[in-house]
């Protein structure tokens, strides 16, 4: 089913979790779940995003509003990739 | 003897709220030996036996990911709680039971407090606690612990388990291969006396925990043993597909419980989301959609922000003004001062102050979409474009951040991984428009567009774009070549903005920018005050005072774009300083002019229409502020792309200035 996942997320042209949850037929939060463990089993990759501390702000008056993140992006790892290479090549 | 519990649970789940309505006052914070884990333990009371309760730390997972979980797990196995309350959030059952799964891997014994039930029925989801406790074979008691509900019969079926040899809960299957794996190994590791039951050894090891390997390594090794070391040779290859292959396991057995026991009304909605992205996001269709947003998003600014609260705030500013002046006089304030606090403090910083009602709409506005989820399509879009102009689309989250202020949008782009897409995505950054450059475009437009403001700044903003997306494109051709990286934005479900957001984040900017005025825009228009009264003797703010003959210096530059006098010329060279600085210098060399000349008025006289549109051109391209090229040397470590940031905005902006003029004159325009 992970591996289901990871196919759906490579094929996508954006990560809709809902979207996703539709074309699997799972709730939500089970895909959710679902990226945590790709994640921690480190074939999918949040995107560092920055937050304050690597950023000078100091105390820049606008500080608070670059602080908030504007969006979230994934990247499929190498080692994801190859596991791709292999559940396609079996399929 | 004392009965021990332990409480183990995903962060949020409500574990810290039982804890502390089981405990009460009764508890003690101390830490885990040997880290710096917070333990927390207490005493409660059931019937009359007393309890000790050990707070385990919130965990999703039970691997050896992080001290939090190697705590955890170590106490379970090794600290021998009578049993294990676990916590389960009612409403988020599909992350939560992950961690119930390995508790029961572990051969604990578990109880789950199903808690947060009233905010899963406020949702409409139902769990069915009796067919969940089926499945999973041990008892499940729906809790509210904020409310302290279900906590008697949670301390009951906990006491009932603690009694009760451990029995009838479910043990998974990871398929034929790998369970002959454990068995096999966990014949060997029968006789090795380890601390660990040695079937969830087997498991965990086959899983790839590192941390319990080493125990093992090292215990086997003592004893002599190497036929741990002969079955590890021979397994290593697969090792890889046994860790997928058992975290999928536990992953569809959550799934296939839940699907059972869980009921949930999203079904509508998510395909609804579908459908509006479909739209949203299309190829052709979403970049026109998107323009047509921000064109009515700055229509809206101009219609709320100018017509309705403007002329409220130039009243106060005004009033404000008249009131410092009078309060200086009576107080026999020299005459430089009172001079300075009306040219310099009203004229200047006020100018600036003025336009605050038109960015609160818009930032409100634009909190609003934020909020509601739209941005990330429009990025999405945007990003879809980029790529089709061969630019790494992730750029566009750097731009996205720079619309704010380019500071923190060349920053953004640490998150670019390759070399390349970041120098180009920093060198871009600086035409988006930040917000410090909006009260520019709002004095030419009260000047000279009162009725096209949307239009107008929309059309502002629009051609930044444009400009950076051909730069990049001529930068990825020519400066810098090589891959882009892929990477999938993540669109987040629609929600409804809520008031508090859209108000905070309007604040968050409209405080900034109040900041800014007091501080920084103040200090550069003190300075500039006093070289523009300088030396004494000639007219304050003429051609002659020092700021004058600075101005008519640079001002032929500008000659060919049309704006070719000293004030603009002065305008400009302030804005390296800060952006918001234009318009207090302008405010401040025409304030002087004639005596209580409001700076819009003066505008009028001093531009035309066409002179108007080459000089936002220009300030909305040319070099960046000060802040910014700090932040491009940092960021490249290197003096030398600040400087060609510096000079290449310049000219871009120059350029496209003097077009504008010459063609927009032979055009018949003026
Ligand atoms: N509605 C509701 N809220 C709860 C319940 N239990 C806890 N909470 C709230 O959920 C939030 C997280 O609880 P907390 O105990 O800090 O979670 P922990 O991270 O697991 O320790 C707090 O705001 C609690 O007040 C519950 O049963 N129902």
């Amino acid at each position: 089913m992970l591996k289901q996942l990871l196919l759906e997320i490579y094929k996508a042209d954006y990560v809709s979790k809902s979207n996703l949850a539709v074309k699997l037929d799972s709730p939500v939060p089970l895909v959710e779940e679902g990226f945590a463990e790709l994640v921690r089993l480190g074939y999918l990759l949040e995107d560092a995003s920055l937050n304050c501390q690597d950023r000078p702000c100091g105390r820049c008056p606008y500080a608070s509003m670059c602080q908030k993140e504007p969006l979230k992006t994934w990247t499929i790892t190498e080692k994801g990739r190859a596991l791709l290479e292999d559940y396609q090549a079996a399929v | 003897m004392p009965i021990t519990i332990a409480l183990m649970g995903n962060p949020n789940s409500g574990k810290t709220t039982l804890f502390n309505a089981l405990t009460g006052a009764n508890q003690h914070v101390g830490n885990w030996p040997g880290v710096t884990v917070e333990r927390k333990e207490g005493q409660t009371r059931h019937g009359n036996q007393v309890y000790t309760v050990v707070d385990l730390p919130g965990t999703y997972s039970l691997g050896a990911f992080s001290e939090d979980e190697v705590v955890a797990r170590e106490f379970i196995l090794t600290g021998n709680p009578d049993v294990v309350i676990n916590v389960v959030d009612a409403t988020n059952i599909e992350r939560n039971l992950y961690l119930t799964t390995q508790l029961l891997e572990m051969g604990a014994k578990v109880v789950v407090a199903l808690n947060m039930v009233d905010e899963a029925e406020a949702r409409q989801i139902s769990v069915d606690e009796k067919a969940l406790s089926r499945r999973l074979g041990i008892p499940v008691i729906p809790t509210v612990a904020s409310k302290r509900k279900g906590i008697d019969e949670l301390m009951e079926a906990a006491t009932a388990t603690i009694r009760a040899p451990l029995n009838g809960h479910v043990r998974l299957s990871y398929g034929e291969s790998i369970d002959g794996k454990i068995a096999e190994l966990e014949d060997l590791l029968k006789n090795g006396d380890l601390a660990y039951p040695p079937g969830w050894l087997a498991l965990k090891l086959l899983e790839g925990d590192e941390y319990l390997r080493k125990v093992v390594d090292v215990s086997l090794k003592l004893q002599g043993s190497d036929e741990f070391t002969r079955f590890w040779d021979e397994m290593a290859v697969q090792a890889e597909d046994f860790q997928l292959e058992i975290v999928d396991s536990r992953y569809k057995f959550v799934g296939d419980v839940t699907k059972d026991v869980v009921r949930r009304p999203e079904v509508a909605v998510q395909t609804t989301t579908d459908k509006v992205d479909r739209v949203l996001t299309h190829k052709y269709w979403g970049m026109p959609i998107f323009a047509v947003i921000m064109f009515i998003v700055f229509q809206l600014t101009f219609a709320i922000g100018q017509d309705l609260l403007g002329r409220w705030m130039a009243t106060g500013v005004e009033y404000a003004g008249g009131l410092l002046e009078s309060l200086l006089v009576t107080v026999n304030a020299p005459q430089w001062l009172i001079d300075f606090a009306e040219n310099g403090v009203v004229g200047g910083v006020g100018a600036v102050i003025e336009f605050v009602p038109l960015i609160v709409i818009l930032y409100m506005l634009m909190g609003f979409l934020e909020d509601s989820g739209y941005m990330a399509r429009a990025a999405y879009v945007m990003d879809n474009t980029m790529r089709a102009v061969g630019l790494q689309g992730k750029t566009f989250i750097s731009m996205i951040v720079g619309f704010g202020c380019n500071v923190p949008g060349v920053m953004a782009t640490r998150t670019l991984e390759s070399k390349k897409d970041r120098m180009i995505a920093i060198l871009i950054n600086p035409f988006m428009s930040c917000g410090a450059k909006i009260p520019i475009y709002l004095v030419f437009i009260a000047a000279f567009f009162p009725s096209y403001g949307g239009l107008v700044l929309f059309s502002v903003y629009a051609l930044g774009i444009l400009v950076a997306f051909l730069m990049g494109k001529i930068f990825s051709k020519t400066l810098f070549k090589g891959e882009t990286s892929h990477f999938i934005m993540e669109l987040p479900p629609y929600r409804k903005p809520t008031l508090g957001n859209v108000l905070r984040n309007m604040w968050d900017n409209v405080s900034g920018f109040l900041t800014r005025a007091g501080t920084t825009i103040f200090a550069v228009v003190s300075l500039l005050w006093v070289l523009a009264v300088l030396p004494v003797g000639v007219e304050p703010y003429g051609a002659e005072s020092i700021l004058g003959r600075i101005g008519l210096l640079i001002a032929p530059i500008f000659e060919p774009a049309g704006f070719g006098n000293w004030q603009a010329a002065v305008g400009l060279f302030s804005g390296i300083a800060a952006k918001e600085a234009v318009v207090a210098i302008l405010g401040m060399v025409y304030a002087g002019v004639e005596e209580g000349m409001e700076l819009v008025m003066a505008i009028r006289e001093v531009f035309t229409p066409l002179t108007a549109i080459s000089f936002m051109v220009m300030t909305l391209l040319y070099t960046p502020c000060a802040a910014t090229l700090g932040t491009i040397k940092k960021e490249t470590g290197s003096a030398k792309w600040a400087l060609f940031s510096a000079t290449y905005t310049f000219a871009i902006a120059w350029v496209l200035a003097v077009l504008v003029f010459q063609v927009g004159r032979l055009l018949g325009f003026s």
